[in-house]
């Protein structure tokens, strides 16, 4: 197997640490056309990577083919040295932890009890919890900012308390490598920055690799240190906050004119308006052009490809 | 909500046990002590724990392994301990296995309403013992072992229907409805070739389930099938736990899914097979008691199997109390009372719960 250099601006990588895919083809089954089109990403170990695109961009694909829950058609993913598909399971979920974007909360549970799940993969089948097991689930609680809710029915809580408490339960997992998918993406103002402020303190404290996926420019061009942009299956751009939130960026990847600005709390992108091709291949957007995109949703045979 | 620590899930559980063991030592007692043979409580009593039996290592032989009572039992010992208790000790069997096969189930499926049945198992399992009593009469002795082995073959036909690249809850609970409606009307269909009232009267009581006539030789079937069956539930509890965040989640954490949930299924069918096996089909035990017993301890899986390990034999022991004594000398199948118990319980559940069915 081939090692792809590192691609990105640190270029601190060692090619037996960390994460990336070359030439990633992905495809859902019934779908024709790939969702990833021969794509590669490097994560740059110990940042924090932001995926941005629209919705139905490939990001939480791609995301996903990282993390080796959609094998990819065509292509690799090394994962610290390895073919990722060559680790066993519980191996890859040591060193690799995704939290997806919809997680389904069952009642009857304390949060601790649920964040000792996050143990799962370091557990033997008849295995329970050890001493070791129990200080990574109360740091955890710590890190995520939930320790005071342990004790708590995990059906009591808000969207945002359980946002927090499943990351806190993806943290027990104790992987060197974190994906996030849309984490912040239904939660009020107060938790999208608790999210955020977590994001930080891992790398920061815990020299952890994030890749997230997020729907607001803003909190990628604040907290990231790397930015992806797709667009259709196709990474538009890739670098430096600065060098990928750009106006030009923005039109072309989400169709929107905006403004970008540095502010004392970073980048600012204010969105001004939605643009519509006027060659007509952007049917779905074009208003009166068609009957509602709910409708068109419905009926269509392809699954949306997040 | 109240906090829900361990130690009062510890707490509510004990309480829980607590109150299942009392309610089976009183079905027992008024069991051993009505009946045609009349005894009063207070010898009931001192016959159950009567150290003269509890000692003796031939009578256990014979109870465990089968043969020849030993002949220096009274009349009243023999009532007692040779046809009362089995009853009682075959119920505490059946109640348990439904109890955790019917939570495992409900785990797998994700979904508050599944029962043992759920995977096509009861009409695998009643089909065959239709065709038993109609077109092979001559393996009736053998029935209830086929009939728990219908059940298996039910469920496999269930996961094959399901598989598509893998399966899923909803995929299985909609095979479930295929292989069970198509194997319930070939069973309802079988009743026609049946012309004997006899046959057919045995036939509804095997469909409804019923302790009736269970002695040791039933508690020789169940009990080594129930002892692995429950043994093997309890070291996948971790696993039931990840299984219970949903699919993706335990997929991000390291668990095969498919394997597991096929396993953990196969336990759960193992340990319905015991119970059909002894004692045929009874409804509602293996649906209503891990709801109760999740209202009462939560969602872990150890404490969740544990109250039903409780729970379950005294909802059934309790219920057959009804069935052997409500209208003496008639005796009703058990399944019949639970259902009567569990209909009502549901009402009041739909009543007080907004969002029955989510676990």
């Amino acid at each position: 197997m081939t090692r792809q250099p590192a691609n990105d601006a640190t270029g601190t990588d060692t090619p037996d640490r960390g994460l990336s895919g070359t030439d990633l083809v992905v495809r859902y089954p019934g779908g024709d056309d790939p969702v990833i089109d021969g794509e590669s990403v490097t994560v740059p170990v110990g940042d924090v990577t932001a995926l941005i695109g629209p919705n139905g961009s490939g990001k939480s694909t791609l995301l996903n083919a990282l993390a080796n829950k959609h094998s990819p058609a065509d292509g690799t993913v090394l994962l610290d040295g390895h073919t990722i598909d060559e680790l066993g399971s519980k191996e890859l979920a040591r060193r690799l932890g995704l939290l997806s974007q919809e997680n389904v909360t069952p009642g009857g549970i304390s949060v601790r009890e649920l964040v000792e799940r996050g143990r799962y993969p370091h557990q033997g089948f008849f295995d329970s919890l050890t001493d070791a097991d129990r200080a990574a689930v109360t740091d955890a609680l710590r890190v995520a900012g939930v320790d005071h809710l342990s004790g708590r029915d995990v059906g009591s809580l808000s969207g945002g308390q359980k946002q927090l408490v499943w990351i806190a339960m993806a943290l027990a997992q104790d992987t060197d490598v974190l994906l996030l998918d849309e984490p912040t993406t239904f939660l009020d103002p107060h938790h999208q920055l608790e999210v955020m402020d977590i994001i930080q303190a891992l790398r920061d404290d815990h020299d952890t690799t994030v890749v997230v996926v997020l729907h607001d420019i803003n909190q990628a061009a604040r907290y990231a240190d790397h930015v992806i942009a797709l667009k259709d299956g196709t990474i538009h751009a890739r670098g430096q906050p600065a060098d990928v939130v750009t106006k030009e960026t923005l039109r072309t990847v989400f169709d929107i004119e905006a403004t970008v600005s540095t502010t004392s709390h970073g980048m600012q992108v204010v969105p001004i308006e939605a643009l519509h091709d006027e060659d007509g291949t952007d049917h779905e957007h074009a208003p009166g052009s068609r009957t509602p995109t709910r409708e068109t949703a419905a009926d269509g045979g392809t699954p949306p490809a997040e | 909500m109240t906090a829900n620590t361990d130690a009062s899930a510890t707490r509510r559980l004990a309480t829980l046990a607590a109150g299942s063991l009392l309610v089976v030592l009183a079905a027992t007692l008024l069991q051993v002590s009505f009946g045609a043979y009349p005894i009063p409580i207070a010898d009931a009593w001192h016959t159950v724990f009567d150290p003269e039996i509890w000692s003796s290592a031939g009578v256990w032989r014979t109870f465990l392994l089968g043969g020849q009572l030993p002949e220096w039992l009274s009349r009243r010992q023999v009532v007692v301990w040779n046809i009362r208790l089995p009853r009682i000790l075959v119920g505490t069997l059946v109640g348990a296995n439904l109890a955790v096969s019917g939570a495992i189930f409900q785990i797998v499926t994700r979904n508050e309403l599944a029962s043992p049945y759920i995977l096509g198992v009861s009409n695998g399992a009643g089909m065959v013992v239709l065709l038993t009593l109609t077109l092979f009469s001559g393996l009736l002795p053998v029935m209830p072992l086929l009939a728990a082995l219908g059940g298996a073959v039910a469920f496999l036909i269930v996961y094959a229907i399901a598989w598509k690249n893998g399966t899923n809850p909803v995929r299985l609970v909609l095979a479930g409805v295929v292989v069970s409606t198509v194997f319930g009307s070939v069973q309802r269909a079988l009743f026609f070739f049946i012309d004997n009232l006899g046959v057919v009267m045995s036939a509804q009581t095997w469909l409804s389930g019923s302790l009736l006539g269970t002695d040791w030789a039933q508690v020789r079937i169940a009990l080594p099938f129930t002892v692995l069956s429950l043994a093997l539930a309890f070291l996948v509890t971790n696993e039931l736990d990840v299984l219970l965040l949903g699919e993706e989640t335990a997929e991000s954490l390291g668990m095969p899914v498919e394997k597991v949930r096929f396993g953990v299924a196969g336990i759960a069918i193992l340990s319905t097979a015991a119970a059909i096996a002894v004692a045929g089909l009874i409804g509602f035990v293996g649906l209503i008691v891990p709801h109760m017993v999740r209202n009462i301890v939560g969602n872990d899986t150890r404490d969740l199997l544990a109250g039903c390990v409780v729970l379950g034999p005294a909802l059934l022991v309790g219920a057959d109390v009804g069935a052997r004594l409500a209208l003496d000398p008639v005796q009703l199948p058990v399944g019949i009372i639970t259902g009567l118990v569990g209909g009502p319980y549901f009402l009041y559940l739909m009543r007080r719960t907004e969002n029955l069915g989510d676990i």
